[in-house]
């Protein structure tokens, strides 16, 4: 979307509430397990609204390509990929595409801000997000699963990355946009914090804003990821009681 | 009462270097998942990968033996190096060994010494994390396993645990249930009754 709401695009705020009825600071609801896959150093599975996402870590293993490897630091691979069924439109051929290629590397960017390289010379990370099935703000959920699943495997990282998207549909300002939001709304900024440090690892774009909306909006994900951290910290306290 | 630790958080307000820690702007914090113990003041990692450190008593399985070296497993992606000069029979593939690191250099190199071999038995990995719950306080929970096994079992830092003896079941059944509740509380009274009762 660009900005202009196209034509025949439902109408995405009836009555001052979302079209599931949603309040526009309200997260849909996210289910998070930890340690779901046997033969994996670490994973998770979240579900988050209707987005299925399956993550699972291996590592520190020796790093192949050979040549990527790096003497002073661990490499960090991250394959973010949709399932062949995972669209609820069409059958789309399976395997990353260049909008997974873009998303795997910006997942990248973010966890190198954080993971603690330096300890793994020589070796590689790799990380692969399965997207089970996706309904808007598969990689906000990737990402949030995706720390859980390097927390599992005992990855040292700084801190949790959280991951929530904001945007503007039907005029208004809202969190954690739906596939229809997201598919016919005016702007969708996926944002990624640490929010120990309060930095932001990961924020794009789609879609024309004001700076005074952009600065709420940065604000609304702040919000949001609070709830949605103090749900990692359950989950992974979950798996250990 | 231990909670869970997770990735970033603080557990020091001054600079305390340990395992699983990392230091920033002054404090310490946790990067791993982890116990807190506040009787030691120290983070007690619950998970994570085994990097060899210089002095480190480890078991490993030899993997490649070349000319005038032999590469040994110990259970992390770094491979140990053993140079031939150090041992008095040859070793071939397969072989359990135990050795000490004698260095690890700065781009993980790692070198073993004093090897020595181990034969027969039968070698468990467990993850290198668990392995002070399995010596416990002052050894007393290995103690208590070679005991009620009647096994000699050698714990090697690497997680890898070599058990000869009469009842190396029972001691592979403990070490286990010792690993699945690790991060628990009063799990020593609870192996003690478990031993006792032959492995109920």
């Amino acid at each position: 979307m660009v900005g202009i709401v196209p034509e025949g695009a439902p109408t995405l705020v009836v009555g001052g509430k979302r079209i599931d009825g949603r309040a526009f600071d309200e997260l849909r609801p996210i289910r998070m397990e930890v340690g779901v896959l046997n033969r994996a150093d670490g994973s998770a599975y979240l579900e988050w609204g209707r987005n299925k996402v399956m993550v699972g870590v291996y590592g520190p293993r020796e790093c192949i390509p050979r040549h990527e490897a790096d003497p002073f630091r661990a490499v960090l691979h991250i394959g973010y990929s949709m399932a062949a069924f995972s669209s609820m439109e069409e059958r789309n051929r399976p395997g990353p595409n260049r909008r997974a290629r873009e998303i795997s590397k910006v997942m990248r960017h973010a966890f190198e801000n954080v993971v603690l390289l330096e300890q793994f010379p020589k070796t590689a990370i790799d990380v692969r997000c399965e997207i089970l099935q996706s309904d808007g703000g598969t990689r906000c959920s990737a990402i949030t699963a995706t720390a859980l699943a390097l927390a599992d495997a005992g990855i040292p990282m700084r801190d949790l990355v959280t991951s929530v998207a904001v945007g503007k549909a039907g005029g208004e300002l809202m969190t954690d946009l739906g596939k229809e939001e997201d598919n016919f709304g005016e702007a969708d900024m996926p944002l990624a914090f640490s929010m120990r440090t309060r930095e932001i690892l990961l924020l794009q774009q789609d879609g024309l804003l004001t700076k005074e909306e952009i600065q709420k909006m940065i604000r609304m994900g702040f919000d949001a990821a609070a709830k949605i951290r103090k749900m990692q910290v359950e989950a992974l306290r979950r798996k250990y009681k | 009462m231990r909670e869970l630790i997770v990735p970033g958080e603080m557990i020091a307000e001054s600079p305390e270097q340990s395992k699983g820690t990392f230091i920033e702007a002054g404090k310490t914090y946790s990067a791993v998942l982890g116990l807190y113990d506040s009787e030691t003041n120290r983070l007690i990692p619950l998970k994570g990968a085994y990097i060899p450190q210089a002095d480190e008593f480890v078991i490993g399985v030899v993997e490649e033996a070349r000319f005038s070296s032999y590469n040994i497993d110990i259970g992390s992606v770094y491979k140990g190096y053993l140079s031939a000069k150090e041992v008095r029979e040859d070793l071939k593939v397969g072989d359990v060994v135990a050795a000490r690191v004698s260095l690890v250099d700065e781009v993980r190199n790692v070198d073993l010494t004093e090897p020595r071999l181990l034969s027969g038995g039968e070698v468990i990995a467990i993850p290198a994390v668990k392995v002070p719950r399995v010596i416990g306080k002052e050894g007393s929970m290995l103690k208590m396993l070679e005991q009620a096994t009647g096994c000699q079992i050698l714990v090697g830092k690497n997680g890898r645990i070599w058990i000869s003896g009469q009842k190396p079941d029972l001691a592979v059944t403990a070490v286990l249930k010792i690993e699945r509740e690790a991060h628990t509380s009063g799990l020593t009274d609870r192996m003690k009754a478990f031993l006792e009762k032959g492995g109920a």
